[in-house]
């Protein structure tokens, strides 16, 4: 793919909408309703501005024992592309390992000429990784939305351009994407509603340490109801016991 | 605003962070870099339904801190003007924040005014899974450069996602040790203290004394508040 063709059909596209500094006027944007194919385009800008031939979006999953990427699009979107699917396996483990400690993006190059390292050596912050996809360049910016949600920009390509000054920007615009993905990622959507007010009170007092009979007693209700309350939530959360119930709850962000 | 030896300084102190007091000049560094006046770091700390400031870092005077008092801090930092990493912020202006938002009292927001607080930045900082908050403020409104600040903001996180443990402890957010720390996870996962028995290679009672003394470090009432506290603070 010509880089040069595509940023300057990409330039003679959007060139009303964006400024130089794009994200950074984001503000009320990001308030916006978003569709997926709008969050791809966003990223395709960005990918567009630091030279990159592919990119991917992956959310972390929240729960501890699951080390994977969970792909939410690419560049081959509404296809997916090879490298997505290698990043999402045993590749991608490194990475989520880090995106849960660490804010600092990681960056690879395995393409086997001697100068593709040097684009990302000058660069502050940053550290190399094992490859995520092997036999390309990349780099991979960790994001962070509300309500816990934890995932993964990253982009492919041999001659990705990124300026030390760019870096701040760039990582920001990932961010204001990925607040704005994880506002509209469906899954969770119906997840939350499924789960009523009552029983989240119940989950909530839960986690500050009450009992059955305490929450009956705050709640006014008979002890057999609130109990009853704590057994659908954790049904409906896909647990085992109250314990994992209060977890799963505080990872997805439905209680405090 | 900032001059490129002035930025590479925050940079460089920022990439060699190993104390307390390296966090206190990367601090001082940047927000003179921004042109603020005063910086502090705050951790959030969830107490059962009321939250706490726990300040990591800070050059606010003593009697600031003391007169504002650390439920208005905590307010303030996770307020409805805080910004995420890639938004842009918007300051409180301590002038005009008693018909804004309702944050301050016309008291309170004097107090900030006199004391040198005029205009009130908070950013949310996110270091993997943590959350932090920082407060940079300045004597004038509008002098605090916007962009600047947008980019300081990413600094931090970088900064600060290199010295897990200090931040950690500074906060004082992990009590537990490894042992602990492993038990209450798996508990976290709807595991049983035999399963963790188990998975760990070692017998109940030690799972179940483990998990006992995090109860007691965290003050908990029982395993679930344990639990949730852990998950509150970002160490499991």
């Amino acid at each position: 793919m010509k880089h040069a063709h595509v940023k300057e059909a990409a330039e003679a596209l959007f060139n009303e909408q964006r400024n130089p500094f794009g994200a950074f006027s984001l503000g009320s944007e990001t308030h916006h309703a978003v569709t997926i194919p709008d969050a791809v385009r966003r990223c395709r800008w960005i990918a567009v501005d630091i030279n990159a031939s592919a990119f991917g979006l992956f959310f972390v999953s929240p729960s501890p024992e699951l080390a994977r990427l969970v792909p939410c699009f690419d560049s081959d979107y509404p296809g997916t592309a090879a490298a997505t699917r290698v990043i999402s396996g045993a590749n991608g483990e490194e990475m989520v390992r880090h995106t849960r400690t660490s804010t600092a993006p990681r960056w690879w190059a395995d393409d086997g000429t001697p100068g593709s390292e040097q684009i990302f050596q000058n660069l502050a912050w940053s550290e190399r990784m094992a490859p995520l996809a092997p036999g390309t360049n990349g780099i991979g910016f960790p994001v962070h939305a509300d309500r816990g949600h934890c995932g993964v920009v990253v982009f492919l390509g041999m001659e990705i351009a990124l300026p030390e000054d760019a870096l701040y920007e760039i990582h920001a615009r990932c961010f204001s994407l990925f607040a704005a993905v994880a506002r509209i990622r469906p899954s969770d959507a119906g997840r939350t509603r499924s789960i009523s007010k009552r029983e989240l009170e119940c989950l909530k007092l839960t986690a500050n340490g009450n009992t059955s009979e305490e929450i009956a007693r705050l709640l006014k209700l008979s002890v057999h109801t609130a109990n009853q309350y704590l057994t659908q939530s954790t049904q409906k959360l896909n647990a085992v016991n109250r314990n994992q119930a209060v977890a799963k709850a505080l990872r997805l962000g439905l209680i405090e | 605003m900032s001059s490129p030896a002035a930025q590479l300084q925050s940079d460089t102190l920022g990439s060699r962070l190993a104390s307390r007091g390296d966090l206190t000049s990367f601090f001082m560094q940047l927000a003179a870099e921004i042109g603020a006046d005063s910086y502090m770091l705050v951790a959030i700390v969830h107490d059962q339904d009321r939250n706490d400031a726990r300040i990591v870092s800070s050059n606010w005077i003593f009697d600031a801190i003391e007169l504002i008092g650390k439920r208005l801090i905590a307010n303030l930092a996770q307020g409805p003007l805080t910004a995420a990493p890639g938004i842009r912020p918007t300051a409180l202006v301590a002038a005009q924040a008693p018909d804004a938002g309702g944050l301050l009292t016309g008291e309170e927001a004097h107090l900030l005014d006199v004391l040198g607080h005029a205009e009130i930045y908070s950013l949310r900082l996110n270091i993997g899974r943590r959350r932090l908050f920082a407060l940079f403020s300045a004597a004038e409104a509008g002098k605090i450069d916007q962009p600047a600040l947008m980019k300081a903001q990413l600094k931090c996180c970088y900064a600060l996602s290199n010295i897990p443990q200090l931040i950690a402890a500074a906060a004082m957010q992990d009590p537990l040790s490894d042992r602990e720390r492993e038990c209450l996870l798996w508990v976290s996962e709807g595991k049983t203290t035999d399963e963790v028995a188990l998975i760990l290679g070692v017998s109940s009672n030690t799972v179940n004394s483990y998990i006992t003394h995090a109860i007691q470090k965290f003050a908990a009432s029982n395993r679930a508040m344990a639990i949730a506290t852990a998950i509150r603070s970002g160490i499991i």
